[in-house]
């Protein structure tokens, strides 16, 4: 086994490189602030429409309300999720996954894995699947969906999104009980590179960030993405859609938003979700 | 030999908890699949684990039996002329491609007819099942469906392989895509991936071999029995029939492993460290015989075993994790009084009519001051749905009025208080306990009967499909405290009322609501009576008076079920029928019975006979002795017999009849405050 397989870093290039040989294309993370892989277009506006595609791309994903300064062992404001989406879902998916673990040096013969019913939803992306979570010896590890739904269009082909948690199988794999004394490099470890922009990040989130800023910019945004919508504009529309959706985030840890408008809120995202699927499927088949 | 066929559907892993129910009804398909053919069967099992479901006939026939087909043409009158055989026989018989002299005559209620028969060969049993099996996969029905494939089918998961055998013949299965074979998979890990199946009667113990145990009950017994051998020596596992059927469902090749947690991790109360390891991870907790938690777990893996250890110490450090958020979230949440969180529940909506769960704290507060029953009840009450806003809560909702009743217990509250707290949600089943305090029922009762009226107010009724607000296990949880604390001073109508009072200031509660709520209720009482063994008959005379009491008609029934079979009883249910009916068509015109105008002895017998039973009868009724009281009226069997026998009732002198019709009046009246034994049957009913 190559010696940086038991880093971090090497965790993300061995399955780079796994879904590289399937004939994947390998992306770049989407550089906005996204709560989740299914975020970038890569996904929310690939599964759209007919054509078939196959992608790979790690993604950091901020989480505002899980921040705990850097000081929980397990959890994070900003984790990182690789994500791959095959459309339409090969028959053998869920081997070909399995086959991804191998990859890692996991010799799932001593392990105890198990595909236990999930279904992931997003209700601001107006997006819902069919899967599992992958247990790991009772581990999360995976979220495995058949993406049934994404902004409120019914989808076909199917595809088949693979979501690993790789902070979570990276101290599987190294075998550490805190993701702070993972190795990110042989050099560097996960504290050194990330501990502070944790604690920052958590500080801001909290306590810092400016409700009546945040307000304003999220009414900002929301109008933004109507007018590209009015354009024609339906890339730059979602990038105002998504930039609703942190500003909401930040505002939900915040506690600025009370549970009756929380609901109205998110109803305001997944209508600009929704809007921007439709424009992007209509702009397709014209 | 016997024949034998299999069928196997391949399908990526089911959600452990819709596997029985399908597997049920691939059984019952199956079973009308058979008797629609013909098909006697000897035996049928099915089997079904995450990646299977699957079925295994034993002594099916080769083929269906042969059976005469009967095709009517035309009367013999049109067919023959004068015995010979006219056009309309020549069509017949030339449509039906057989000679005319084939022909025979059937006799048929119309009359006579020109008739063929024929000899319909069964078909083969193998060929019935290719064309049939098709159609029973699509029928099976889920909760929940998915696409997988452009073919636009939807089922709970994709399906993967088909195996279809009779005897050692692969049946010539499509379905989706898919051509059945011989082929099925053993486990993901330890077993074949192909795993070839000679004959269908080997089917279990090759996937034995393959580390697949496709029958529910030896998954069950290897699960029970592991549990047992792993439990540390003088302590016991906790008892969880639920978590053992879903652990049952989640693996192909079940092993019971045994972990440790820190003793530390035991500050935290047990029932949130029950939760924790039963809600995230399925594992079962261990107790001493004092019940007290002890820091070990027990879990089923889908796997042979753990030599290395490896997977052990995984679950210990995912349960580690969570027990250390558990600590995080217990800790944090005492940090803000239980009642400092009243204000947080203006934004906790319970319903958009009936407002957030601050309003409702403030009605359930109310009411229970209705029920005056003291301080304590009341600050219960306005303590009881602050858990709602902690992070324990908000985490594992399970855990709801437990986390409120164990906070308000470190805060000190009298245990009347925190108790009550802890159990206001019970009972959430028919075999759940109510809460054990007066001051728990009362307040479990105030929770559920303004849910249930306000519900009913603002239009949420629950239908066959539909019942959001789980008003049915409400009025059910409701109907069983009063039942179970025996709290006949709340007869149902006026808690309605009350709930009506208090509701008020949100939403006007109708009288067509107060009647369909007690409706409702009524059909509670209904059911949980039903349930205990109160025939159907008993129920009828019981409640058609109107449910005030809950455990009052409890008695009632007790009382009749008792009374049934008693020779004078019974004729006088007859005869108050009779009078029921004499009296539904008559105006009464309400006097006192006149006993000059007695002129038959009959009638002032009876007369004579209801006055001495009249004061012991109330007493009685007043008592709850309605055995007695029921003793004393079949006494009157006798007197309302010869009655009867001896007089018209319906006497032409308007003066005998009126009076005669209040006699009889005054007495049905004295029964019903009882019941209406008119509605008892004479032989018991089922």
């Amino acid at each position: 086994m190559p010696k940086d397989q038991v880093t971090f870093q090497g965790l993300i290039h061995t399955l780079l490189g796994f879904w590289k040989d399937y004939g994947c294309v390998i992306q770049q993370p989407y550089d906005l602030e996204v709560g989740a892989g299914t975020m970038h277009p890569e996904t929310f506006l690939r599964v759209l429409g007919p054509q078939p595609y196959r992608v790979a791309y790690v993604q950091p994903s901020r989480r505002p309300a899980d921040g705990r300064y850097g000081e929980n062992p397990n959890r994070l404001y900003k984790h990182h999720q690789l994500q791959v989406i095959l459309k339409p879902s090969p028959d053998d998916v869920q081997e070909v996954y399995l086959a991804s673990l191998r990859a890692l040096g996991i010799d799932l013969s001593h392990h105890d894995l198990r595909f236990e019913e999930d279904n992931w939803e997003s209700p601001t992306l107006g997006a819902w699947g069919i899967g599992w979570q992958v247990l790991l010896d009772g581990l999360e590890i995976t979220q495995f969906t058949y993406f049934q739904q994404a902004g409120g269009q019914d989808l076909m082909p199917i595809s088949a999104e693979i979501t690993y948690g790789l902070e979570r199988i990276a101290t599987f794999v190294e075998d550490k009980d805190s993701v702070f004394a993972l190795c990110w490099s042989p050099n560097a470890s996960y504290a050194q590179v990330r501990q502070r922009e944790e604690r920052e990040f958590s500080k801001y989130s909290f306590e810092v960030a400016d409700k009546d800023m945040l307000f304003d910019l999220f009414n900002r945004y929301e109008k933004e993405c109507l007018r590209c919508l009015d354009a024609d504009c339906a890339l730059p529309a979602y990038d105002y859609c998504l930039r609703c959706s942190h500003t909401f985030n930040l505002l939900d840890s915040r506690g600025a938003i009370s549970v009756t408008e929380r609901v109205g809120i998110i109803a305001r995202v997944r209508n600009l979700a929704v809007r921007v699927a439709a424009a992007f499927v209509n702009s397709h088949e014209e | 030999m016997k024949n034998k066929f299999l069928f196997e559907l391949g399908l990526e892993e089911v959600p452990a908890d819709m596997i029985e129910p399908a597997a049920a009804q691939l059984r019952k398909s199956v079973e009308s699949l058979f008797e629609e053919n013909q098909l006697a069967v000897e035996a049928l099992e099915t089997y079904s684990a995450p990646r299977r479901l699957a079925f295994l006939a034993t002594g099916l026939p080769d083929r269906q039996p042969s059976r005469e087909e009967v095709l009517l043409g035309p009367p013999v009158s049109v067919a023959f002329r004068d015995g010979a055989p006219a056009p309309a026989a020549h069509g017949f018989a030339k449509k039906m491609q057989v000679a005319v002299e084939q022909l025979q005559v059937v006799k048929t209620e119309k009359g006579d007819y020109v008739a063929v028969k024929r000899t319909l060969e069964g078909r083969e049993t193998p060929d019935i099942l290719a064309t049939e099996l098709p159609g029973i996969i699509a029928s099976i029905s889920w909760p929940k469906n998915m696409y997988w494939q452009e073919s636009r089918f939807r089922f709970v998961r994709p399906i993967r392989w088909l195996v279809a055998l009779w005897n050692k013949q692969t049946v010539p299965v499509r379905f989706e895509g898919l051509a059945s074979g011989a082929v099925t998979r053993g486990h993901r890990f330890l077993g074949r991936s192909d795993v070839l199946l000679k004959s269908a009667g080997e089917y279990l113990e090759r996937l034995r071999e393959n580390y697949v145990l496709a029958d529910v009950e030896e998954r069950q017994t290897k699960i029970s029995r592991e549990l047992e051998r792993e439990t540390p020596k003088g302590l016991k596992v906790i008892s969880d029939p639920e978590l053992l059927h879903l652990v049952c469902y989640l693996n192909e090749y079940p092993t019971v492993l045994r972990g440790s947690f820190n003793s530390e991790f035991l500050a935290i109360p047990q029932e949130v460290l029950i939760t924790v390891m039963r809600h995230h991870q399925k594992y079962f907790s261990v107790a001493d015989e004092k019940d007290a938690l002890q820091p070990h777990f027990l879990t089923v893996l889908n796997t042979s075993g753990d030599p290395e250890g490896k997977i052990r110490k995984g679950h210990e450090k995912v349960l580690r994790a969570r027990l250390e958020d558990a600590a995080f979230f217990w800790s944090t949440d005492l940090k803000t009084p239980l009642g400092g969180r009243l204000p947080q529940l203006d934004h906790v909506l319970f319903q958009e009519k009936l407002g957030s769960y601050r309003v409702k704290t403030e009605r359930i507060r109310r009411l229970s001051a209705l029920l005056d029953h003291g301080k304590d009840l009341e600050t219960a009450a306005s303590l009881s749905k602050c858990d709602l806003t902690s992070d324990m809560v908000r985490e594992f909702s399970e855990l709801q009025g437990v986390m409120g009743g164990l906070y308000a217990r470190e805060e000190k509250y009298p245990e009347s208080v925190w108790r009550a707290v802890y159990e206001q949600y019970r009972p959430t089943s028919l075999e759940d306990a109510s809460p054990s305090t007066l001051t728990g029922a009362l307040l479990a009762l105030t929770d559920k009967l303004d849910s249930v009226v306000g519900c009913f107010a603002a239009g949420i009724v629950p239908t066959g499909s539909s019942d959001p607000f789980a008003l049915r296990r409400q009025a059910q949880g409701l109907v069983k405290i009063l039942f179970d604390h025996r709290l006949d001073q709340y007869p149902l109508p006026s808690l309605i009322e009350a709930a009506r009072s208090v509701l008020k200031d949100q939403i006007p509660v109708s009288d067509q609501v107060v009647a369909d709520v007690l409706a409702f209720l009524t059909g509670r009482v209904r059911f949980i009576f039903q349930e205990q063994g109160v025939p159907f008959d008993i129920l009828n005379a019981v409640l058609a008076p109107g449910v005030g009491a809950v455990y009052q008609t409890w008695l009632k029934a007790q009382a009749l079920m008792k009374m049934r079979g008693d020779a004078d009883f019974e004729a006088l249910a007859v005869a108050f029928k009779r009078v029921k009916n004499i009296l539904a068509k008559q105006e009464i015109v309400l006097a006192a019975v006149s006993e000059a105008a007695l002129e038959d002895p009959a009638e002032a017998e009876l007369y004579r006979s209801f006055r001495e039973i009249q004061p012991g009868l109330s007493a009685a009724a007043q008592a709850g002795d309605y055995e007695s009281a029921l003793r004393k009226i079949a006494t009157l069997r006798g007197p309302v017999d010869r009655l009867f026998d001896a007089v018209m009732v319906m006497a032409e002198d308007a003066r005998l009849r009126n009076n005669r019709l209040r006699l009889l009046f005054e007495i049905s009246d004295m029964f019903l405050k009882i019941a209406d034994i008119s509605e008892i049957q004479e032989k018991p009913a089922e």
